[in-house]
């Protein structure tokens, strides 16, 4: 039987997204290296097409499109992958609870997840940033609370089937509390669906987070690939770069993630992989 | 004794309606653009934007103006101010009928002035503050009896401004949620036929209006499109011929004048005179400080905002009263705040206000709230914060929703500096007094003196010029004002706008009055 690492890393789809991710990981870590002056600062003639002094052109204010590219791979990861740490945490511990108690608990809690659920996921986050005003913070505060209820069900399915399993019994009968039994027996047996779904729902922030600033909710001092389409949208027309930048940076991006999501998902569940 | 102004407005067809009908071509239908779709089309109640694009068309006002806002007749054939300005007489014509084929009397302007607008009219209000009886001596005379002189009634009697509503219908029951509120009734030159939420409103000629031979067009389709950039392609694919005041984002108007049939026209808001400013929180440190909030003026491009956010469609503010009242001669430059040496001047007065620059560069920082009207407020936020970082301001910027925002800038007083977009109005009673009069400081009253500065000469000023009925007299009393405001500089003025009006060149005479889109399109024809 083959190990997690070779089956993962056996996948070349899964190097593909891994380059991406680690040449964006480090143009977001190095931005201020790499463009030191301020993305908002106006730096040459507004709508300059790429090719020229700027690689990448300058929108309508005269902002440098490559400065804004690298800061706002930073902004946009980070918003991401915090919104998505978030999510992924309150997400396992109600679906932990419900899942290992049952019952009256687990009843009120999937009610409660499911109310969550069935308001449409985009509109909630709007109406969130429109009650508590566009920032980085509140975005992300916006995207992990329309976000967890999937990564709730996940969890709660797994522990149900992993509670019955007799080494979880024997626990029980060496007597381990309840959150010891749940934190160290059951919980890390339902890693690798978790692991899977949460790495998925980062490519779901980066687009809810690019959709709001699109939309004029994304945070205004922040400059995010959201924020660069919304801003050129208006200038399609005669400025395609404008949009046709960040778009292909986010659409890389989340393909990105869902290559090495999809070879997660295959390496942790060899069988299904084989099917 | 009593010698009396004689403000004699000689025939009110002859000037209008008499031109050589014949040489234009009649029919056609006119399609117009507005943005948003109107919540209602009772004008009377409201001053939303999109009402009186469609409403002007359907009502008459007293008076019509010219480019030069000078008063031209209409419903009205002349009208006398008594030498003590406390009486108005008008002398209405007796040729009037309303869509439903009554007379219009001096009884409806009577009921229009005192029960409708004067009492609804979110302007009228201020306007007709000071009348205290319109008297009706025949059918086709009424009076206006004033406790003060007050000239600004005569410059808001347009059909946008005061409508004139027939008495026997909106007369009848409550006014404010009146049946007749999304089927208007007027004496105008289109009659309302229907109106198709989410799509149109149609207005068809009216057979009977008093300028003989008009209007030319058979009728007139308001159509409300949502999408922006559907809306500059109709326009540009001529299934749409007028479209106006941001209905049209203005980059594409840019755009759309270059196209062979269609004309860019920035005539038409001589009316309304938009200024784009920065208002300050004068009760905050350090905005309390005059140099300071000159310093920001100094600071601000306007000419780079004017070309990269508006496009061209504008020009520097040179104080808080409009050029376009130039012709009127109200206008006056305050300080300029565009000189070349603008950076250092400001760069000085920080110094001299004791905010020298720290280790770090950064002389104080500030929250820049930004009016929620749409992204040009966001670019425009965008500059100032580049602008204020030359001179060691760092700004970081907050966008709201509208009601927050209105909150924070005119309930709580909880912010630094605002943009801001404030009309000056036909004439700077209604328009410019708001800003920065001491009555007008009023918690929970929205666009008006919101940077809480007042000073007792300022408002005495005003005081004089409301009641002067001399405009050359009135003109001098602003020029002082003027100079003052701008020494304080309580608000920043940035730059007016000049609102693109889009036109299709099938149509003539479309935009003919300082009104603009808000006209009644009477005299608009075929090519």
């Amino acid at each position: 039987m083959k190990t997690f690492w070779s089956r993962f890393l056996g996948n070349p789809r899964v190097y593909l997204g891994l380059i991406w991710l680690g040449l964006l990981l480090a143009v977001a870590i190095a931005a201020n290296v790499l463009a030191p002056t301020d993305p908002f600062a106006i730096v040459g003639k507004p709508m300059a097409a790429p090719g020229g002094e700027f690689w990448l052109g300058t929108d309508s204010l005269g902002r440098n499109v490559l400065a804004g590219l690298i800061h706002g791979s930073r902004a946009t990861l980070l918003i991401a992958v915090l919104a998505t740490l978030f999510a992924v945490a309150f997400g396992t511990f109600i679906g932990a609870v419900a899942g290992y108690h049952g019952g009256l608990i687990d009843n009120v809690l999937m009610r409660f997840t499911e109310f969550f659920q069935t308001i449409p996921s985009f509109l909630f986050a709007i109406v969130l940033i429109a009650v508590l005003s566009p920032s980085a913070l509140n975005l992300v505060v916006a995207i992990a609370t329309v976000s967890w209820p999937p990564i709730a069900r996940v969890v709660r399915g797994e522990v149900l089937t992993v509670k019955s399993r007799e080494f979880v019994q024997a626990a029980v009968v060496a007597g381990q509390g309840d959150a010891a039994i749940l934190i160290k027996q059951v919980l890390p047996n339902t890693l690798s669906p978790l692991i899977v779904t949460g790495s998925l729902l980062i490519a779901t922030a980066i687009l809810v987070e690019s959709a709001l600033s699109f939309l004029g909710l994304g945070a205004p001092n922040l400059m995010s690939w959201g924020f660069m389409i919304g801003a050129g949208r208006s200038f399609m027309r005669e400025a395609w770069w404008l949009v046709t930048v960040p778009g292909v940076a986010i659409l890389l991006t989340v393909l990105a993630i869902n290559l090495v999501g999809e070879g997660l998902n295959d390496a942790l569940n060899p069988r299904l992989a084989d099917l | 004794m009593n010698r009396r102004f004689v403000l004699a407005l000689t025939l009110a067809a002859a000037a209008l309606g008499g031109l050589p009908a014949m040489a234009q071509k009649s029919g056609g239908t006119l399609v117009q653009i507005t943005q948003p779709e109107p919540p209602n089309l009772a004008p009377y109640i409201s001053t939303s934007a999109p009402i009186g694009q469609v409403t002007a068309k359907i009502f008459d006002g007293l008076l019509e103006y010219g480019f030069d806002l000078k008063p031209k007749p209409a419903l009205a054939e002349s009208f006398e101010v008594s030498s003590d300005g406390l009486a108005i007489t008008f002398k209405l014509r007796k040729d009037v009928k309303f869509h439903d084929g009554k007379p219009f009397t001096s009884e409806d302007v009577q009921f229009t002035v005192m029960e409708a607008l004067k009492k609804n009219h979110p302007r009228g209000i201020a306007t007709f503050r000071d009348v205290t009886a319109v008297d009706t001596p025949d059918p086709h005379t009424a009076i206006f009896r004033l406790s003060k002189p007050a000239p600004v009634i005569l410059k808001a009697l347009s059909s946008y401004e005061s409508p004139m509503l027939p008495k026997h219908i909106y007369g009848q029951g409550d006014i404010k949620t009146h049946a007749n509120a999304n089927s208007p009734i007027g004496s105008g030159p289109f009659r309302f036929v229907e109106w198709r939420r989410g799509e149109f409103v149609r207005l068809d000629k009216n057979p009977n209006y008093w300028r003989s031979g008009l209007p030319y067009l058979d009728r007139l389709v308001v159509r409300f499109i949502a999408d922006a950039s559907t809306r500059t392609a109709a326009l540009e694919k001529g299934e749409a011929h007028v479209a106006g005041l941001g209905a049209v984002p203005y980059n594409d108007a840019k755009k759309l004048a270059l196209r062979p049939n269609i004309e860019v026209s920035t005539k038409g808001t001589e009316m309304i005179s938009p200024i784009v400013e920065l208002m300050f929180n004068t009760k905050l440190a350090p905005f309390d400080n005059a140099k300071v909030r000159q310093a920001i003026s100094y600071a601000v491009d306007r000419q780079f905002a004017i070309e990269n956010v508006w496009f061209g469609f504008g020009k520097p503010a040179m104080g808080i009263i409009s050029s376009n009242f130039q012709p009127s001669g109200l206008f006056a430059a305050g300080i300029d705040f565009t000189v070349a040496d603008r950076v250092e001047r400001a760069n000085k007065l920080l110094d001299e206000a004791g905010f020298p620059r720290k280790a770090d560069g950064t002389r104080f920082e500030f929250v820049h709230d930004i009016t929620p009207y749409g992204e040009e407020w966001q670019r425009f936020g965008e500059i100032v914060q580049q602008n204020l970082a030359q001179i060691g301001v760092k700004v970081t910027l907050r966008y709201e929703d509208l009601p927050k925002w209105l909150k924070r800038v005119y309930t709580d007083y909880d912010f630094a500096v605002t943009s801001n977009f404030l009309f000056n109005l036909p004439d700077p009673v209604l328009g410019v007094h708001r800003g920065v009069h001491s009555d007008r400081i009023r918690p929970g009253t929205v666009f008006v003196n919101g940077s809480r500065w007042s000073s007792p000469e300022t408002d005495a000023l005003m005081d004089k010029a409301a009641v002067e009925t001399n405009e050359a007299a009135r003109g001098k009393l602003y020029a002082e004002f003027v100079q003052k405001v701008s020494e304080a500089s309580p608000v920043a003025y940035i730059l007016e706008v000049r609102f693109p009006t889009v036109l299709s060149k099938q149509f003539k005479n479309v935009i003919d009055t300082p009104l603009g889109i808000y006209g009644n399109f009477a005299t608009a024809h075929r090519e």
